[in-house]
Formats: structure tokens, C-alpha cells, sequence
């Protein structure tokens, strides 16, 4: 514009913003920080030593599993072990990290130095955490929920199931969705206000859209979790009526649950869709094929997430035509889905793909997912559902569809940012193993569940009588569940080794087109030492030269962690935003947090009590520096 | 190496407004969630109702009408000063600031007040005594905490303003504070009628 005067690499310009956006070292200082790489890393770490957890339930189930009639665990301990299986996947493991590697990646693929509100997001961890410890804390003590994860009343409520277990799931739920509806909003706020200039909608990376879809699931999908689980609580500790028999309906509490727990599968699986593109999109080195369709469909896919719920209760008894709405609801998901499909195969058409690990996955969930979808269009018909309603066809299923759906795609994502995470590749023959091991032993592990479903053998047993011809099939799967474990620690090992062994990776090791590909291998603090505009879809390949030739932006302030902001739709620049550094206040909101919902279990009073804590903490939080100086 | 160097932003403004700002989007997104908190609390009334002959249930008279619609009637009257001192700052007056939404906050102590008198002599049910009890003092417990809330909230932009911490750039925290006001007051609105009309629908 005015003087297209060059601006040379300021040495002295680029130690000031390592000093502004450092995070301060030290243990208690780990507390106070709020850059979106950190939090984002711990939210991926945490979310798969959750995983770990949640796996090694799994195997302990099989184990009971693997004989009829087996004692080694009471039914006591496998209704605990079980739910709290399905509990740390769904809750603690699957919503987290993916809102990990969205909050990682997203301000990176937009070109920004951070998200808008930092803090907010440490917040949002440090309640995920306490509320996992909390969780694991009752496993140990063996008091925790043992109703399965969506803990349906009358079963859950006090009268059937006194004691704390229930409790435990009940607050700790209640205040976990906090995290994710946070980062949900904050995700909004980013998406809609940092992107760089020129990155105007319609040049949206689509993983980028889908986090968008996803964080608007969550927004509308979770406070009806929150209210019915504080209603449960409500219930149990306060003598309420929600769900009892007596004046209540249970009835309801599936109709609150159902309308969370459909959606949430997508708020899985619609980031992992957005993975999968990014991937294709990479190791094919061509654009995705069908930009705009992808894009409606995944919008598509979030209308029609939250029209569904009402299938998981065909059996609980509904009126006819209702139910006939939700079949037809139910089958109308495969459209967007088959366009997706239909688009990144036509990408991959002819042009000669690289297959490496993170397309191998890719790959993996196009076979595994189109065999969960072909038994959820069985399911969803009401006859068969009558028949096949918890069995271990539904659990063949829902495993085929979430680990085929999300868990493959998101170890393809694993694989592919890896080297953006930690500065190294990860080694490429131990993963194609460790693929071919997991998907092997996946398939082995699930697939004879459908026969065995189909046998009748029910869902939620801890064991089963010998000469129902169900004991080789029971054996077969809980010996390959091993090996599917086995293929997964593979992916462990590659992961811890190569952090010190790995290649070095360079900024762009796999030629990708996105912006989070054109800083080092990892980010510094900053994110990007310039903030550069990009005039296409697939900035790093675009014609006139790729991103370096491109204008930069100046005069975002280095003395202070500061971001730009841009219009919604053409990402016209705005305005500044300086942006709060490390504090201790997120942490101590979190803690007050945890002290009102917990607390209700000892007492009646004691979220009275958080309540002004938590006040406390957000006087503390917000209170302006300035005001304290002046004074 | 060179660069070129094509948007300065040193000219652009370090503050921004409406729905221009992060901040603003962050407090549409809080609105969001408790006006989907808000719709799951009423559907849950009307489907509990389904399952009653009478509602509320035979034994328990539905609510009088008299007080709380006096109370609703104060409770909106409370959103003119947040109105008024908002625009006022808008327009770059900052004196109100220092103490009109001190009469929000009395007005909403008085709609706390005859809640509180309402429910705890004038309602011959209790949170345990059915369903309908259930629904209905979770309703007023939720509004009240968010009443209370942002009478607090209130209260620490008004000391602040009070030490000259508001410069219009930063009125953006003004607006969002109106904002929640307007959603806290605007939200009763549809717990009133399903509590105090919706009650009387069925009985
Ligand atoms: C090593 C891998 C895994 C194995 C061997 C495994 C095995 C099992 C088994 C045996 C059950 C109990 C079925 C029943 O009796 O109803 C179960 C339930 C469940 N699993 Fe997995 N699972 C694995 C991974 C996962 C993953 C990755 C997810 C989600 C992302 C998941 C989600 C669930 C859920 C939601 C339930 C239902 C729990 C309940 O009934 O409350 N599982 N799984
Ligand atoms: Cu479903």
C-alpha cells in the first residue's frame, strides 16, 4: 500500500515476542499458562492417557469375557469396570481430543498467534482434569458409577442404586460438559474473528469447518446433558421427582440423554471427517474435489445429528408415526455421508496417492466405516431394532462406527501433525506395523460380535452360561482384542521413541497446503513471526509463488501479545486485540468449580458456598492489572 | 531476506465493538447455551405434564398469579437503566455508568425479594413433593442464580467505572454486561408463562 518498503528479519523484533508470549518455567508456573499450543498439547496428552485407561477396562472385560462362567471379576466390579469404559471414552477420551487437536491446530490453520480467550481455554482443561481424576479416584475406591454410561434412571436413581457411584457420575458430569461447551465457544469466537486476511469463508481449510460444525453441536447438544444430570442429582440427594416412578417419568431422562448422546457421536465424528480431508487433500497433492459439496454436507450432517435421537428408543415404546419419523431421520444421514465418501474418492482418483501411515488410516475408516453404517441402516429400522436391541450386534455397531469413525482418522491425525507437534517424524515402517496389526486385530476383535449378537447373547453381562454355543466366539474375541491392543501400543511406542529418535522434520515435512504447515516445526510460542495473507484455498501451493510472496501484515504490537481480527465472512483486517498472559485464576475458577458440584454430595450447602468462591475467582480473573498499579 | 510489507496494523484500532468483538461473540455463545438450558427446562415441564391428569397434581393449587406478574412487570422495568446508561456511554457520556444500573440492581433485589417471600409462604408444594415441585423450583433456583449473578457482575463494573477504568474504548465490557441483563430479564419471560400460565392451562 503506502510504502511497499521492504521490512528485513528483525532479530531484536523477534526475541521481544519470545519474551511477551513465553510461557513462564516451573512447576507452579505450569498453572498459569495459556498459550493455545500448551493447553491444546495437554488436552491431546490427557485425552489419550484416557484412551490408555479406557483400553485397558476393555481388555479387563474381556478377560471376564474370554470363559463362560468365569470368577474373575465379581458383577459388582464389572458393572463398575464397564461403565466406566464407556464413560472415559465418550466423555473423557473422544470429545477432549479432538477439542485438543482443534485447539492446537485451528488458531495455526487460521494464521493467528492465539485464540481469543485464552484463559477461558485453561479454564476449560484444568475442569476436564479434575473432573477425570475425580472419576478414576471413585474406580479405585470402587465406588464408581456402575449404571453404564447413560446411567438410565429408575436403575440410576437412589432407590436402586444407593451409594456414592451414581453420585460421582451425576456432579461429575454435570460439571465436565463446562469444558467442552468453553472450548466450544471459544472455538466460535476464533473461527469467526482470527483468520487471516484473505481467508475469507469460502477458503476455509474444511477441517477448519468442520470444528465449526462440531463446536455448534456442542453448543446446542450439551446443556440438555448438563440439566438432565443435574436433575439426576437433584433426584438422588434432594428428593426430587424428575425420573421417579412415583411422579416422574425415566422416560424423560432418555429423551434429555438421547438428544446429547445422538449429536455427540457427530461432535466425534465431524472433526474426524475434517481430518480426513486435510490427509487426502495432502497425500494426494491435489485440491479436495468437491469443496462446497464437502462443506454443505457437513453442515447437512449437524442439522440432521439432532433429529435422530429418538432411534436409541424404538424399544421404550412410541407412538407409531414417531417412530417412523426417526427411521426415515435416521436413513437420511447416509446422504451427506455417501456425498463426503463420493468426493474424496473421486479426489483420490487417479492421482497416484502417497500411501503413507496417516492415508493408511484414512483408508482404514472407509472399510471399517461403511461396515458400521450398513449395520447402523439395520438398526435403524424398527423391526430390526425390536431384535437386535442390546445385543452384542449394537455393541459390534457402535464400536464400528467410533473407532472406525473417529479413533482411525484421529490416528491418522496423530501420525500426519505429529512432526508438527514435536519437531520429528515418526517412524514410517513401525507405523504401517502397527496399522496393519490394529485394523487386523479390530476387525477380529468386532466383527464376530455381530454373529454373536445375532445368537442373542445380550450386552452388559458379566458372564455367561457354558453350552449356549457362544464360548469359541467369546474366546476368539477377547484373544484378538489383544492384538488389536498390541497394534495400538505399536502406535505408543512409535510415538514415545520418536520424540527423541525421530527424523528431524522440517516446517512442511509432507508438502501439506495449510498455514499451520508454514511455521517451525513446533510453532514458538508466537505461532508465526509474520502474519502473512493468503489469496486461495491451498495458500502454501497457490500459483503466484506460494506464501512468501505474499504481503505481510505489520504493526501488530510485539511488546504484548496482541492479535489481529478480521471480518467474519471476508476476513477484512478490524481491528487489535491484546490478549491476557499466564494466570493463576483459571486454575482457581476450576477448582471453585469443582468444589460446588462436588460438594453436593457431601451437602446440601456446600455449593452455596462455591458459589461465592467461584465469584471470588472470577473478580480475580477479570479485576484489570492497571486498577491494582494505579492504586 | 525481504518482505513485503502491504497492511499495517498499527493503524487499526486495539478495541472493537458489537459484533466486531471476540468478547461479544463469547457472551452470544454463553446466551446460546442457557437459552438451550432454558428450552430443556420447559419442555421438561410440558412432557411431565403429559403424565399427570392434573397439573399440577390433585392436592396442590397452581400458583396465584398476582405477585409474580407484579414481580415480572419489575423485573423488565430493570432493563431501561442498563439501556439507558449503555447508549448514554455510547455516546461517549460516561457519568451514568457510575450509578444508574444501581437502580437495576434494586429493582432486582426486589423481584429476589418477592420470590423469595412468594416461595417460601405462598406455594403450598416443595421440590420434593412431585414432579411438578421438581420442575418448578429448579426453574426458580436456576433463574435466581443468574439474577444474582449478574447483580454481582454488576456490581464490580460499577465500583470500576467508579475509579475510572471505562474509557469508551473499552465500553465493550459495558455492552456485554447489559447483554447478559437483557438475557437474564428476557429469559423469564418464558419461565413466567410456563410456570404461571402454563399451570393453569391444565388444572
Ligand atoms: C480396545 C478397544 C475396545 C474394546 C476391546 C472394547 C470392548 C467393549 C466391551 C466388551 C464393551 C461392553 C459391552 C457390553 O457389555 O455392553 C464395551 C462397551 C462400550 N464401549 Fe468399548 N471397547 C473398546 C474401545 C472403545 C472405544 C475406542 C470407544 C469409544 C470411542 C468405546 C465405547 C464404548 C461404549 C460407549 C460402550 C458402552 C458402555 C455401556 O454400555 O455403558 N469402546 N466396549
Ligand atoms: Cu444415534
Amino acid at each position: 500500500m503506502t510504502d511497499s518498503a521492504s521490512i528485513h528479519h528483525d532479530d531484536e523484533e523477534t526475541r521481544q515476542l519470545e519474551r511477551t508470549w513465553a510461557s513462564p518455567p516451573g512447576f507452579f508456573a505450569w498453572f498459569t499458562h495459556v498459550n493455545q499450543t500448551n493447553i491444546g498439547m495437554r488436552f491431546i496428552v490427557t485425552g489419550f492417557i484416557f484412551f490408555i485407561l479406557g483400553v485397558i477396562l476393555a481388555l479387563l472385560m474381556r478377560l471376564q469375557l474370554a470363559v463362560p462362567e468365569n470368577d474373575f471379576m465379581d458383577p459388582e466390579t464389572y458393572n463398575q469396570v464397564f461403565s466406566m469404559h464407556g464413560i472415559t471414552m465418550m466423555f473423557l477420551f473422544a470429545i477432549p481430543v479432538m477439542e485438543g487437536f482443534a485447539v492446537y491446530i485451528i488458531p495455526l490453520m487460521l494464521g493467528t498467534r492465539d485464540m481469543t480467550f485464552p484463559r477461558l481455554n485453561a479454564f476449560g482443561y484444568y475442569i476436564y482434569l479434575i473432573a477425570g481424576v475425580m472419576m478414576y479416584a471413585a474406580l479405585l475406591l470402587r465406588i464408581a458409577p456402575d449404571a453404564g454410561w447413560f446411567s438410565y434412571p429408575p436403575l440410576a436413581g437412589a432407590s436402586f442404586s444407593p451409594g456414592l457411584g451414581l453420585d460421582f457420575y451425576t456432579t461429575v458430569v454435570t460439571f465436565m460438559e463446562i469444558s467442552a461447551l468453553v472450548a466450544a465457544i471459544e472455538l466460535i469466537a476464533t473461527i469467526f474473528k482470527c483468520k487471516v486476511p484473505g481467508m475469507s469463508l469460502n477458503r476455509m481449510p474444511i477441517f477448519v469447518w468442520a470444528v465449526l460444525v462440531m463446536s455448534f453441536m456442542i453448543v446446542f447438544a450439551l446443556p440438555p446433558l448438563v440439566i438432565a444430570s443435574l436433575m439426576l442429582a437433584l433426584d438422588r440427594m434432594a428428593g426430587m421427582h424428575f425420573f421417579t416412578a412415583a411422579s416422574g417419568d425415566p422416560i424423560l431422562w432418555q429423551h434429555l440423554f438421547w438428544f446429547f448422546g445422538h449429536p455427540e457421536v457427530y461432535i466425534i465424528f465431524i472433526p474426524a471427517l475434517g481430518m480426513v480431508s486435510s490427509i487426502i487433500i495432502t497425500f494426494t497433492q491435489r485440491p479436495i474435489f468437491g469443496y462446497i459439496p464437502i462443506v454443505l454436507s457437513i453442515v447437512a450432517i449437524g442439522f440432521i445429528g439432532f433429529g435422530l435421537w429418538v432411534h436409541h428408543m424404538f424399544t421404550a415404546g412410541l407412538p407409531q408415526l414417531g417412530s417412523n419419523f426417526f427411521t426415515a431421520s435416521s436413513a437420511m444421514i447416509a446422504i451427506p455421508s455417501g456425498v463426503q465418501i463420493f468426493c474424496w474418492i473421486a479426489t483420490l482418483w487417479g492421482s497416484k496417492p502417497k500411501l503413507a501411515t496417516p492415508l493408511l488410516h484414512v483408508l482404514g475408516f472407509f472399510l471399517i466405516f461403511i461396515i458400521g453404517g450398513l449395520s447402523g441402516v439395520m438398526v435403524a429400522s424398527v423391526p430390526f431394532d425390536m431384535q437386535a436391541h442390546d445385543t452384542y450386534f449394537v455393541v459390534a455397531h457402535f464400536h464400528y462406527v467410533l473407532i472406525g469413525g473417529a479413533v482411525f482418522p484421529l490416528l491418522g491425525g496423530l501420525y500426519y501433525w505429529y512432526p508438527k507437534f514435536t519437531g520429528r517424524m515418526m517412524s514410517e515402517r513401525l507405523g504401517k506395523v502397527a496399522f496393519w496389526v490394529t485394523f487386523a486385530g479390530f476387525n477380529l476383535t468386532f466383527f464376530p460380535m455381530h454373529k454373536l449378537g445375532l445368537e442373542g447373547m445380550p450386552r452388559r453381562v458379566y458372564t455367561y452360561l457354558d453350552g449356549l454355543g457362544w464360548n469359541e466366539a467369546n474366546l476368539f474375541i477377547s484373544i484378538s482384542s489383544a492384538v488389536f491392543t498390541l497394534g495400538l501400543m505399536l502406535t505408543l511406542v512409535n510415538v514415545l521413541i520418536s520424540l527423541k529418535r525421530g527424523n528431524i522434520a522440517g516446517d512442511n515435512p509432507w508438502n501439506a497446503d495449510t498455514l499451520e504447515w508454514a511455521t517451525s516445526s513446533p510453532p514458538p510460542s508466537y505461532n508465526f513471526r509474520h502474519i502473512r495473507t493468503v489469496d486461495s484455498r491451498y495458500p502454501l501451493w497457490s500459483g503466484t509463488g506460494g506464501l512468501e510472496q505474499n504481503p505481510v501484515v505489520t504493526g501488530i504490537r510485539s511488546d504484548r501479545r496482541e492479535i489481529l481480527l478480521t471480518s467474519i465472512l471476508e476476513s477484512h483486517p478490524e481491528a487489535r486485540q491484546p490478549l491476557p498472559g499466564p494466570s493463576p485464576w483459571p486454575f482457581w475458577l476450576a477448582v471453585a468449580t469443582a468444589i460446588t458440584f462436588a460438594g453436593l454430595m457431601a451437602h446440601l450447602a456446600i455449593p452455596l458456598l462455591g458459589f461465592v468462591l467461584c465469584f471470588i475467582a472470577i473478580t480475580g480473573w477479570v479485576w484489570p492489572k492497571r486498577l491494582g498499579v494505579a492504586k | 531476506m525481504t518482505l513485503h510489507a502491504d497492511i499495517d496494523a498499527s493503524k487499526l484500532p486495539d478495541y472493537s465493538y458489537d459484533f466486531r468483538s471476540p468478547l461479544w461473540w463469547g457472551i452470544v455463545g454463553l446466551m446460546t447455551v442457557e437459552g438451550t438450558v432454558v428450552a430443556t427446562l420447559i419442555a421438561s415441564f410440558f412432557y411431565l405434564q403429559g403424565n399427570h391428569t392434573a397439573w399440577p397434581p390433585a392436592g396442590t393449587s397452581p400458583p396465584e398469579l398476582l405477585l409474580p406478574t407484579l414481580s415480572t412487570v419489575v423485573l423488565l422495568v430493570s432493563m431501561v437503566p442498563v439501556y439507558l446508561t449503555d447508549k448514554a456511554f455510547k455516546r461517549g457520556d460516561p457519568k451514568p455508568l457510575a450509578w444508574m444500573p444501581l437502580i437495576s440492581i434494586a429493582l432486582a433485589l426486589v423481584f429476589l425479594g418477592i420470590k423469595a417471600y412468594e416461595y417460601a409462604s405462598h406455594v403450598d408444594f416443595r421440590w420434593d413433593t412431585h414432579a411438578y415441585g421438581s420442575v418448578v423450583w429448579l426453574m426458580i433456583g436456576f433463574h435466581s442464580a443468574h439474577v444474582i449473578a449478574v447483580i454481582f457482575k454488576t456490581l464490580v463494573i460499577v465500583y470500576l467505572a467508579r475509579r475510572r477504568y471505562f474509557t469508551p474504548e473499552k465500553r465493550i465490557a459495558v455492552t456485554v454486561n447489559g447483554l447478559y441483563w437483557y438475557f437474564v430479564a428476557a429469559a423469564w419471560i418464558p419461565l413466567y408463562m410456563t410456570i404461571y400460565l402454563g399451570s393453569r392451562i391444565w388444572s
